[in-house]
């Protein structure tokens, strides 16, 4: 790791002044839990590095009935985790929680940091100058690619590794995002980016901009949500492939619901199809069963990674059948 | 949350000519890293440095460092406290976990500067005197470890867990031990271990 | 004492070794069953337990010495180089870099037999050492380590066994890729003859993956020049090897070298030779005069410093409908990495079962990565899981019960030198295994019903892990009568300080707390092998008892020199020696070693030959329960019972612990654990313990230990067999064989991840 210059800002605007232009110069450090390690393997080496922690009043959660769920970008993956009104009322932002890493990285990175984490690609993290590096060539297209996505690729195959993203993707969330001596609302939905429109980045965050809070609607009595994550080791491990799902009922049949995936493309994967598939259906296996069958068609897999259409299909079908049991 | 350890005796340190005994009174003036001149270079290797102040083990702590400087390496190589170990050096591990105002972190994979402030506890900081820790204790009678290099970030964990439940089931244990590595496998070991000093609150 | 010089032989780690040493020849009584020993065998608390929770325990990553420096090791980006230019003057001008070591500057110390030096321009693998700095801080050291320029003529290279066995391939060494030109064929019977007798043959073709040790403490010295006398805190398995080889590289003589490791973090095979990190610190530490400290970072453990060999095994077997084996072939081949090591892997073909046809044909291969070293078992985990899972292949085509089958064939002496054993109790170990897995429930293959499910496989063991000589321990008395044990062996957190205590306890009848041992010192201690192979024990425990028993005769000597009272009319209980009939005459230890000003202290012990005209090895079984979630592919080991023949217990909880550890590295074999490649630049992808993955706490299934066995009296005083080795050979095969039962798919590439399964029930 390179040294730097450590900086501990006391306002937002302090903060977002510090940064130039170039993310090379100037880094963010909220929990830190990724970036030390970008740091140590010189895949990033900023001159300076800004603690948000400093600032404060960024780490609190407030629910109030009614209106929703406001997480401030510093708050603790554990904080979260333990939370009852978030237990209680978005079961699928605590399970996403619950899954993160490890105990002890749950305690010290924090949803901010958790969003806006950079890919686990190991050419990315590994001594390869690919594309997301400003290299000319993505190590993964004939490579070792069974982690790699298997739809939103190209020209770059990472995945996006973040649980809480695809939580929040399904809660349909807003980001609090300060930018150039304002604050600005983007939805989740637009954070992300695909490599085709920026293989440098994984989100619309200029230098300067900082997230701020991420609020989330208040759900109705009769939603229920979920989040099931798939990873090889069973702990302490990213997704293979993850379901965050909130789905509203109506009697017997469903009303309406979201599905996102994690771990199958290189942001969170909002389930166009099968969410809109949702509104009517009854929902026993054998209609879950069919509905499935228009689940990621427009996937393609690489080399290595074919099961992961089955495997996020039987993912999809568990949580929703166990959802609305 | 507190466990202050108090000036622990020489007699059980494993003596070896001239290294280091770790802390001895209530206030302790590092020096800064030696033969690093303070010079800005392009690429910004030796820039400034910055003043730390932490607790560590109930001493305060205040050392000019460089703003890289990780947690573990102040413990390990300023104050000596040899009891928590680097493996990956990556967060990867958990052999380097200590206590961070009463909750688990990975040492190496902190900035020192980023716990500036707050109450660092190590495996040392467990003993009184001379005298184990009860959770330490359940570690040697249950044989909670092998070859004992990953043991002190184990205890840390496990008492990071016991801090918050304080009787735990098993697959509470499991759960709140899921960040530490045994490559010698004492797992099943390690989580009786762990049951038992929940059993004896 | 009785002690004479012999031949004797044993197995260590892949091979015999054939030793001429000194040897006990001491008759001493059996010991009998554990039932009738006060402190061996039981369930005691390792005696170095205190240090290891405490922190204060130093292991040799811990070792700080007054004005030490710190060495740093630059090592090669590319699989297959050779350096045009290297320019170190950057890196000399950063404040606190003292010195530089490269190819250009360095002695030429030849390494791996000659193939190299211990610096070479000629790289020949990813992690290669190119550069070594000392300097005042780790910190600097690394930042200085970037400002060091190369520029590489990069070469043709192969990173796969099986592409470095075709015609055409990249070389890594001249004279071919084939490690010595030609395969390793071993032969009995005429196996065509077998074949035509068979009314089944089956034949099929299994992998496995290479795998990296990846011990917790890294490799490292601390290395300290006194003049002409060099010592070194090493992490290491032998510091009599790691001694002899330093004095030999280093041209001088072995008494000057002091070789000491008290604790260890983890070995596991990885550390049984010297290091090329040491004597790079040696060098340094001269040049510099001050002590060195290097340590190796966790991308060069998973590069530099072994590997358990892959493996491709094409199996055929013939079998008649009564069960009875006819014939057996094996051709395997594997990678030695870029330099020389063993990958065959066909020991366990071809002694496990009876069967008079057997032929086997190993390559190993050289590759552009890092070298193979013994793992844990080297070659008998991955041959057992080929062999077993072939072994329940036969036994379904012929429809016979897995256990059955096995029982069938079972070998009553070793099929291939027809000698007897000392002792086997395989059968036992297979009727207590299936008793507790509840064998008689197993259902046919994928016969399960719902998305989750389960099925029970069986494998089987076997090992040498007899140990034998040399192997000395020395025991002194103190004027309060607490002893002390020295021996040059190594505790690798498999209790070796704690059974030396134990032994000795039992025999001189003192505490425990009495009792301090002292390990790993070449200056302070009679020679012990290397701790590998499942050696240490039956080879220290014997000599600790020799030892012991002989102090007890001089002390019984002593007491009738001072009472003035025939030997034979005295009595040795609980440490005290009294006359018989007149228990109030008596002198306990302390009395007699004040009385004797100390000169009965001392007494030497040594590990006995073993006995001739028989085979001595370990047998066990293990049996898996497993539950395959057909949804996601996720195997889980719900249960693992472990059965086994090891002859005496000499502590119940850290064997325990052993067992333990061999099924989670069993686990972790079967399922999660391997090292990736990019085959484009043969580079390793998963060098970092996140990517390559360990089992974790979760992955814990329930595991009943059963030992089988007392004491194997054949074998020596103690009649003690290993177990850390032949607790993790059949863990992947029982796996394997119960994930099969419960899906009626067969997987035949370790490791058994998800997407292989998914795949699988794709169909």
């Amino acid at each position: 790791m390179n040294n730097f210059t450590y900086f501990q800002p006391k306002t937002l605007q302090e903060a977002g002044e510090m940064f130039g232009k170039s993310w090379h110069e100037t880094t963010a450090l909220a929990g830190g839990t990724d970036l030390l390690g970008l740091m140590k393997d010189d895949i990033e080496a900023p001159r300076n590095v800004v603690n948000l922690k400093s600032l404060p009043g960024l780490n609190r959660i407030s629910y109030q009935p009614g209106k929703g769920l406001k997480i401030g970008a510093l708050t603790s993956i554990a904080k979260i985790a333990s939370h009852s009104d978030i237990n209680k009322r978005y079961p699928v932002l605590a399970q996403a929680a619950k899954q993160v890493a490890s105990p002890q990285l749950r305690n010290v990175g924090t949803i901010g940091g958790n969003i806006c984490q950079r890919p686990r690609c190991w050419y990315f993290r590994g001594d390869f100058h690919c594309l997301r590096k400003g290299g000319d060539i993505c190590y993964a297209v004939d490579g070792k690619n069974k982690y790699h996505c298997v739809i939103g690729g190209g020209p770059c195959f990472i995945v996006h590794p973040s649980d809480m993203a695809v939580a929040l993707l399904a809660l349909d969330a807003k980001l609090t995002v300060y930018s150039g001596g304002k604050n600005k609302t983007v939805a989740i939905g637009d954070f992300f980016v695909l490599p085709e429109k920026n293989v440098r980045r994984e989100n619309i965050l200029l230098p300067g901009e900082i997230v701020v809070d991420i609020r989330i609607q208040e759900l109705n009595n009769n939603t229920k949500s979920g989040y099931v994550k798939f990873a090889e080791r069973g702990v302490w491990d990213f997704a293979v492939v993850s379901v965050a799902a909130v789905i509203q009922k109506n009697g017997n049949a469903l009303k309406k619901g979201r599905v996102v995936l994690g771990g199958v493309a290189p942001a969170p994967w909002f389930e166009k199809k099968i969410s809109k598939k949702l509104s009517g259906l009854i929902p026993s296996e054998k209609n879950l069963d069919e509905i499935m069958k228009t689940a990621l068609v427009d996937a393609e897999p690489l080399a290595m990674n074919e099961y992961k259409l089955p495997l996020a299909k039987n993912l999809m079908k568990r949580l929703i059948g166990e959802l609305t049991a | 949350m507190n466990e202050k350890s108090k000036s622990k005796g020489i007699s059980r340190r494993k003596f070896i000519q001239g290294v280091g005994t770790g802390v001895i009174g209530s206030t302790v003036l590092l020096d800064t890293l030696q033969a690093a001149p303070e010079k800005k270079g392009e690429n910004g290797e030796h820039a400034g440095k910055q003043l730390l102040f932490l607790k560590v083990n109930g001493k305060t702590v205040r050392s000019m460092i460089e703003p890289r400087t990780t947690l573990v390496e102040i413990l390990r190589n300023h104050l000596h406290l040899t009891g928590t170990k680097v493996v990956c050096n990556h967060g990867e591990c958990g052999a380097c976990t200590v206590l961070l105002d009463g909750e688990a972190v990975y040492s190496c994979h902190i900035l020192a500067l980023d716990a500036a402030g707050k109450e660092v506890i190590t495996v040392e900081g467990l003993l009184s005197g001379e005298k184990l820790h009860p959770l330490q204790q359940a570690f040697v009678e249950h044989d909670g470890l092998q070859c004992g290099f990953c043991t002190s970030g184990q205890i840390m964990s496990a008492r990071a867990l016991l801090l918050k439940n304080r009787h735990p089931a098993e697959q509470e244990v499991v759960e709140g031990m899921s960040g530490n590595i045994c490559r010698c496998g004492a797992y099943p070991k390690i989580i009786e271990s762990v049951l038992a000093a929940g059993g004896q609150r | 004492m009785p002690r004479k010089i012999v031949k004797s032989k044993y197995f260590f780690e892949e091979d015999f070794i054939e030793t001429i040493g000194e040897v006990s020849t001491e008759k001493v009584k059996d010991w009998g069953p554990n039932s009738q020993l006060k402190v061996v065998g039981k369930s005691l608390s390792r005696i170095d337990g205190y240090d290891k929770v405490s922190g204060t325990a130093k292991f040799s990553f811990d070792i700080s010495l007054p004005n030490m420096v710190y060495a740093k090791t630059l090592r090669c980006p590319l699989p297959h180089a050779k350096i045009k230019k290297i320019d170190i003057s950057e890196a000399k001008k950063v404040p606190g870099v003292l010195a530089v070591l490269t190819y250009e500057n360095a002695p030429k110390i030849p390494w791996y037999y000659g193939m190299s030096f211990l610096f070479d321009p000629h790289l020949r693998y990813e992690g290669d050492e190119v550069a070594c700095i000392a300097a005042e801080t780790e910190q600097i050291a690394v930042d200085a380590l970037k400002l060091i320029h190369v520029e590489y003529e990069e070469l043709p290279f192969v990173v796969d066994a099986g592409a470095a066995m075709k015609p055409g391939a990249a070389k890594v060494h001249d004279a071919g890729n084939v490690v010595r030109g030609e395969p390793q064929i071993y032969k009995r019977g005429d196996i065509e003859k077998g074949f035509k007798q068979a009314d089944v043959v089956v034949e099929d073709t299994f992998s496995t993956q290479v795998e990296i040790h990846n011990p917790t403490e890294p490799h490292c010295s601390v290395v300290n020049w006194d003049g002409s006398r060099l010592t070194i805190w090493d992490s290491t398995q032998g510091v009599f090897s790691v001694r002899d080889a330093i004095a030999g590289y280093l041209k001088m003589p072995a008494s000057k070298v002091r070789v000491i490791k008290k604790y260890m973090g983890g070995a596991f095979g990885s550390k049984l030779e010297a290091g090329k990190y040491t004597v790079m610190a040696a060098l340094l530490a001269r040049e510099t005069g001050r002590p060195v400290r290097i340590a190796l970072d966790r991308r060069a453990m998973n590069l530099a410093v072994g590997n358990r060999p892959g493996s491709v095994q094409k199996l055929k077997v013939g079998a008649k409908k009564d069960g009875t084996l006819t014939a057996m072939n094996h051709y395997s081949y594997g990678a030695a990495g870029a330099y020389p090591s063993g990958a065959g892997c066909s020991r366990p073909f071809r002694t496990l079962y009876k069967c008079f046809n057997v032929r086997s044909e190993e390559y190993t291969v050289f590759i552009n990565t890092g070298r193979g070293r013994p793992f844990r078992a080297p070659g008998h985990v991955q041959g057992t899981f080929a062999f077993e899972s072939i072994i329940d292949e036969t036994a379904e085509k012929i429809g016979m019960d897995p256990l059955a089958f096995r029982i069938k064939n079972y070998a009553e002496v070793d099929p291939a030198s027809n000698r007897p054993y000392t002792g086997k109790l395989l059968r036992q170990a297979y009727k207590r295994g299936a008793a507790a897995i509840g064998w008689q429930d197993r259902k046919p293959a994928g016969s399960g019903s719902g998305p989750v499910k389960t099925g029970l496989g069986v494998a089987t063991q076997i090992w040498w892990g007899g140990g034998g000589p040399p192997a000395y321990a020395t025991l002194k008395l103190n004027r309060d009568g607490s002893a002390h044990v020295i021996a040059g062996s190594q505790d690798l957190g498999t209790g070796t300080y704690t059974f030396i205590a134990q032994v000795a306890a039992e025999v001189l009848e003192i505490p425990m707390e009495k009792i301090q041992v002292t390990l790993g010192d070449t200056a302070v201690a009679p020679y012990c092998g290397s701790s590998g192979g499942s050696t240490t024990a039956p080879s220290v425990s014997p000599a600790v008892r020799d030892a012991a028993e002989q102090m007890k005769t001089k002390l019984i000597s002593a007491a009738a020199a001072v009472l003035e009272i025939p030997g034979n009319q005295l009595v040795y209980k609980n440490g005290i020696i009294s006359v018989k009939n007149k228990p109030d005459k008596k002198l306990t230890i302390a009395n007699i070693v004040r009385r004797m000003r100390e000169r009965v202290l001392l007494t030497t012990g040594a590990r006995n030959a073993n006995p001739s005209g028989y085979a001595i090895n370990t047998f066990g079984a293990q049996f898996a329960r497993v539950e395959v979630d057909t949804y996601t592919g996720r195997i889980s080991v719900k249960k693992i019972v472990a059965a086994h023949d090891i002859g005496r217990v000499l502590n119940r909880k850290t064997l325990e612990n052993q067992v333990h550890g061999g099924i989670l590295q069993g686990l972790g074999f079967a399922l999660i654990e391997e090292r990736v490649m990019d085959e484009f630049t043969g580079k390793m992808l998963n060098a970092n313990l996140y990517d390559y993955k360990m089992p974790a706490i979760y992955n814990v299934p329930e595991i009943e230990v059963i030992i089988v066995s007392e004491g194997d009296a054949k074998i020596s005083n103690t009649g003690v067999k290993g177990i850390g080795e032949p607790a993790m050979i059949p863990t992947p095969a029982a796996i394997a064989n119960a994930v099969y039962n419960a899906i009626g798919v067969r997987l035949k590439s370790l490791p058994i991840t998800p997407d292989k399964v998914l795949m699988a029930l794709q169909g």
